[in-house]
């Protein structure tokens, strides 16, 4: 078993997973798999929980699915304010153990950006660096402008078209909502493929790595 | 009569009354696969059982109870009830988990994963499905195209004495006394840990 998970205590009662709430019908998210060769195993990268219909999605594809749970981190829900980044980036390391010779094809970072502080999102930028490779994209949902508020929400994928949207049962962590000016600044390994303003005024957002 | 005598010749192990709230290091117990034809069997692990150790089942397995090892296999299924736990690798051909596993899973056609089910690990398995309601924390690996690779099961060694035979009460559900005399269940071995 790898580190990528965080302990699970098998005694701990199941926190149910809310129901689909609704459906978000995406104009970007098949820009992920426009580049997906049918006979590479794709490695996916969810920043959330294992959800059904993603895992059945993905279930079309040779493929390796990673979640890594960060919204339920204590590290990040508890001691945001205290961590330094260079604390940080070791925590986000102890979760992105995956094997060596592997680099990540999809990311799914949700809402999650936004609940990071702009040291955590520094951390999170360089420790992901090593993992990704020049075909990767990213998929995430940022803010048009700094008032607007994000629900608790989880995402999971239905179709390349089409995103489930659940409430989430997590503790919640504290908000931190970045303008893409400075998202584009600490979460420098990426730069904006495409973004999508969104009426409730959500960002929605293809992102690719920066060409060094 | 013939029937009766031949019920009384068949070696059975003493009846011994243990302290239930024991958990015991499972020595090896050994019974022959099914022969082809017969109806699938299930070996069980009742529920408030508890093994330290590994488990190998030559036919179908259910676990209510717990069982902390390296590895649990059948080359049949393997299900976790939801009062199930199983802290080991789980290899089979269809794992079904209502209950909680922390450790690697291979199934070689199918592991789901339903509304109650909690696991920690690794799951290789040309499909997987998940409840909602599932907990899930590590990677899954599906390949639809080509069954997952899948360790074969142990072979059973034949126990080889009454001394061998299990104290782990590998039993019928319900029975709350762990470490009572061995019963044999279908195609089940035991390997202490």
């Amino acid at each position: 078993m790898t580190a990528t998970a965080k302990v699970l205590s098998v005694d701990e009662p199941s926190r149910p997973t809310g129901p689909i709430m609704s459906r978000h019908q995406s104009k970007l998210l098949s820009g992920l798999f426009r580049h997906v060769d049918a006979g590479h195993r794709l490695n996916v990268l969810e920043i959330g929980p294992a959800l059904p219909e993603t895992v059945e999605f993905f279930a079309q594809f040779r493929c390796r699915l990673h979640f890594v749970d960060l919204y339920n981190e204590p590290f990040l829900r508890d001691r945001q304010a205290n961590l330094s980044e260079k604390e940080f980036r070791h925590c986000f390391e102890e979760r992105f153990l995956f094997p060596a010779d592997s680099r990540l094809d999809i990311c799914l970072f949700g809402d999650f950006l936004s609940f990071l502080d702009d040291r955590a999102l520094r951390a999170f930028n360089s420790a992901l660096r090593p993992w990704i490779h020049p075909e990767t994209r990213a998929h995430g949902f940022g803010v048009h402008h700094l008032a607007v508020k994000l629900e608790h929400h989880q995402y999971g994928i239905i179709d390349r078209d089409t995103l489930s949207i659940r409430s989430r049962h997590t503790d919640h962590m504290p908000y931190h909502p970045h303008s893409q000016v400075e998202m584009a600044d600490m979460l420098n390994s990426f730069a904006f493929a495409r973004g999508l303003l969104l009426p409730s005024g959500k960002l929605e957002m293809i992102l690719k790595p920066k060409a060094v | 009569m013939a029937m009766f005598d031949k019920h009384k010749n068949t070696k059975q192990p003493p009846q011994r009354e243990e302290d239930p709230m024991v958990t015991r290091q499972s020595p090896s117990v050994n019974t022959p696969p099914p022969a082809p034809g017969t109806v699938s069997k299930v070996a069980m692990v009742g529920d408030g059982i508890s093994i330290t150790g590994d488990v190998t089942a030559n036919s179908n397995l259910k676990v209510e109870g717990r069982i902390e090892g390296r590895a649990v296999s059948s080359p049949q299924d393997i299900e976790v009830a939801e009062s199930g736990v199983i802290k080991a690798s789980i290899t089979a051909k269809v794992v079904r988990i209502a209950g909680a596993v922390a450790g690697d899973i291979s199934g070689s056609e199918k592991v789901v994963i339903s509304r109650t089910g909690r696991v920690q690990g690794n799951i290789v398995a040309p499909r997987v499905q998940l409840d909602d309601g599932a907990l899930f924390r590590g990677s899954i690996d599906m390949n639809p195209a080509e069954p997952a690779p899948v360790k074969k099961a142990a072979q059973a060694k034949p126990a080889a004495d009454s001394r061998q035979a299990t104290k782990a009460p590998v039993g019928a559900p319900g029975n709350k006394t762990a470490g009572t005399e061995a019963k044999k269940e279908p195609g089940l071995t035991l390997k202490s840990g």
